[in-house]
């Protein structure tokens, strides 16, 4: 190959200050990745050599094996020039260093060198892995009503999803999007197929791990679960939001073990039963908790795809006021058994069930009723409704 | 066009929200790169679909999202010409100006699935420009503040503190040190030109730092 790519790279560093990762300019310039590895290799080389000029700073791809918390792993990582020794320096044996990227802006972070693959990767969607070293001959792109499906079952308990993700591991491009996603897992590595030296994934094995749990988790919550996949193979750049997600997927998970024991006083809630829970008094112990929960409620009820609809029921609910006395009142109540929405709450003079009523989604706060009608039929007098109540949960 | 007015002044909401929320992200974007703040309050998050640095100061992010709130409306209104981020020294000298001349798109028209997404494209473009600005300029001298300039026509201004919209957040004219920097040079960044909006990104960089 002759030396005009030289001055393309040149072009691309010095006149445009772009930052020329190997994947871009493969490419851009047609090129297998190798050979575009070993262009900026060699542009960087010349360079140097010159000694003159504005300074370039580079990244490496490192991979090799070291030992972490007692086990060996394999490592895979994006490292900066002036962190190149030190790292593979911790490794055990050190099996490739390649160039990642050339540039001449010095970087804080990795975030530019996802930008600058992103728009080439997308507009090559079809074939990105065209000048890829990584293969496999059962890789191909499902087809659209496969893909429906694959979305639909990515809502289904995460347990099946770890369970598949060994098969999945011939991935054909670390920042492609294809539909079939899994993050390489260690055995793509080590697949005979998938030649060990050019590994594109430039992810650390031992947090994939981590990142692929937090990840299976977020897809049963995510619709578009594919698609946040294909961003997780840049582990530096994702984890942050894995963080900021999780507490919302714990509520989500909460949630909907919830939802599950909601099918028991759905069913007996058709009848028009008065109720004597003290909603009042039960509730003084736990309003915090029940605050905390009332912002999550919100999103999750918007992020929710499934859910049961609702019905107005007229209902009474008695409590004790703050005198001490008696306090029967008769209000429309929705109750959940398919999609839900907002609705308005009840007439409810009652601090606490009403500000519940009004903060809280309904079906929540009937679970709390009943819940609570439980308990507290043991604190109370008990009356001939409650314990119709009670008996008809079941 | 008479019959599309309706049509036309959500577009021209729609273009400043997405310039104001663009220009958050930037503003954010520069005091990270430039080394304003220390790289520990800022944290990765997304947008346009790839990862950027937003910091998490309260106090800072709630500066920021103040002036974008005052300078929205004029941008609705096509009068703001140019959002600045000044970057002074310790003695308040101006060091490096970050120029966003905003200048209304050249065709109006309707906006479109495929549209947002080109802007989008476009919009990411920027921000990698500004990620490797700090190729093209010098180091700045430690103990940097950061003030945002909007340059508007002074009908405008008398509108602004009319109307209350600014709630305990008053604007001042700037001084001339402010808006012009001696022996200054001129760093050309990024242009972007679409259908919604159009505009441009410069630096403006005092040659002696220190």
């Amino acid at each position: 190959m002759d030396d005009l790519y030289l001055d393309n790279i040149d072009e691309f560093v010095n006149d445009q200050n772009k930052i020329v990762t190997y994947k871009w300019l493969s490419l851009t310039l047609g090129v297998h990745v190798n050979i575009a590895k070993q262009m900026l290799y060699h542009y960087l080389q010349q360079k140097r050599n010159e000694s003159s000029g504005t300074p370039l700073h580079a990244t490496y791809l490192v991979s090799g094996k070291c030992v972490e918390n007692g086990s060996t792993c394999h490592k895979v990582s994006v490292v900066r020039e002036d962190k190149l020794d030190a790292v593979k320096a911790k490794m055990d044996v050190t099996i490739s260093v390649h160039v990642y990227s050339v540039q001449r802006a010095e970087l804080k972070d990795s975030s530019p060198l996802y930008n600058t693959d992103y728009d080439a990767v997308k507009e090559n969607l079809k074939n990105c892995n065209k000048y890829s070293a990584i293969r496999c001959a059962a890789a191909v792109s499902l087809s659209s009503a496969e893909l429906q499906r694959a979305q639909e079952m990515a809502l289904v308990p995460p347990v099946e999803k770890e369970i598949s993700k060994p098969g999945l591991n011939e991935n054909t491009s670390a920042t492609s999007k294809p539909s079939a996603k899994q993050p390489a897992g260690i055995m793509g590595m080590f697949a005979s197929k998938n030649a060990s030296k050019s590994q594109e994934s430039s992810k650390e094995v031992k947090t994939e791990q981590k990142e692929d749990s937090s990840l299976v988790r977020e897809q049963s919550k995510v619709s578009n679960a594919l698609k946040v996949e294909s961003k997780d193979t840049r582990n530096k750049t994702k984890r942050p939001e894995f963080v900021d997600r999780d507490d919302e997927e714990i509520e989500s998970q909460q949630k909907k073990r919830r939802r599950i024991k909601k099918p028991q006083p759905d069913s007996s809630d058709d009848e028009v039963v008065p109720d004597s829970p003290p909603v009042h008094n039960v509730h003084t112990p736990s309003p915090k908790k029940q605050v905390k929960r009332e912002p999550v409620s919100h999103q999750e009820e918007s992020s929710e795809v499934k859910r049961r609809k609702r019905r107005r029921v007229l209902k009474s609910n008695t409590f004790v006021d703050e005198d001490g006395a008696f306090v029967t009142e008769k209000g429309y109540v929705s109750v959940s058994y398919s999609e839900s929405e907002e609705e308005p709450e009840p007439n409810s003079q009652a601090k606490y069930s009403s500000s519940l009523k009004q903060s809280f989604g309904k079906r929540k706060e009937e679970k709390r009723e009943k819940s609570q009608k439980k308990t507290s039929t043991a604190n109370k007098p008990t009356k001939q409704p409650s314990i119709m109540g009670f008996l008809q949960k079941k | 066009m008479a019959t599309l007015t309706r049509q036309d002044l959500n577009f021209g909401q729609v273009a400043a929200d997405i310039l104001c929320e663009f220009l958050e992200v930037a503003i954010h974007l520069i005091l990270y790169v430039r080394e304003i703040y220390p790289s520990g309050i800022f944290q990765k998050r997304k947008k346009y679909s790839v990862p950027v640095q937003m910091s998490c100061h309260p106090e800072l992010n709630q500066y920021i999202q103040d002036t974008l709130h005052c300078v929205k409306p004029l941008i609705e209104k096509n009068e703001a010409e140019k959002v600045v981020v000044v970057i002074m020294d310790k003695e308040h000298h101006p060091v490096e100006r970050f120029v966003f001349e905003i200048s209304p798109p050249p065709l109006l028209s309707i906006s479109s699935e495929t549209l947002l997404s080109h802007v989008e494209q476009l919009l990411r473009a920027m921000i990698l420009k500004i990620s490797v600005c700090d190729a093209v300029l010098d180091n700045n001298p430690p103990g940097c503040t950061f003030t945002v300039l909007v340059h508007t026509r002074e009908a405008a201004t008398r509108n602004m503190e009319k109307v209350q919209v600014i709630k305990d957040f008053p604007w001042i004219v700037a001084d001339e040190q402010d808006v012009h920097m001696e022996e200054a040079k001129l760093i050309p960044l990024k242009t972007m030109t679409s259908d919604i909006l159009k505009m441009q990104l410069y630096v403006e960089e005092r040659t002696q730092k220190t």
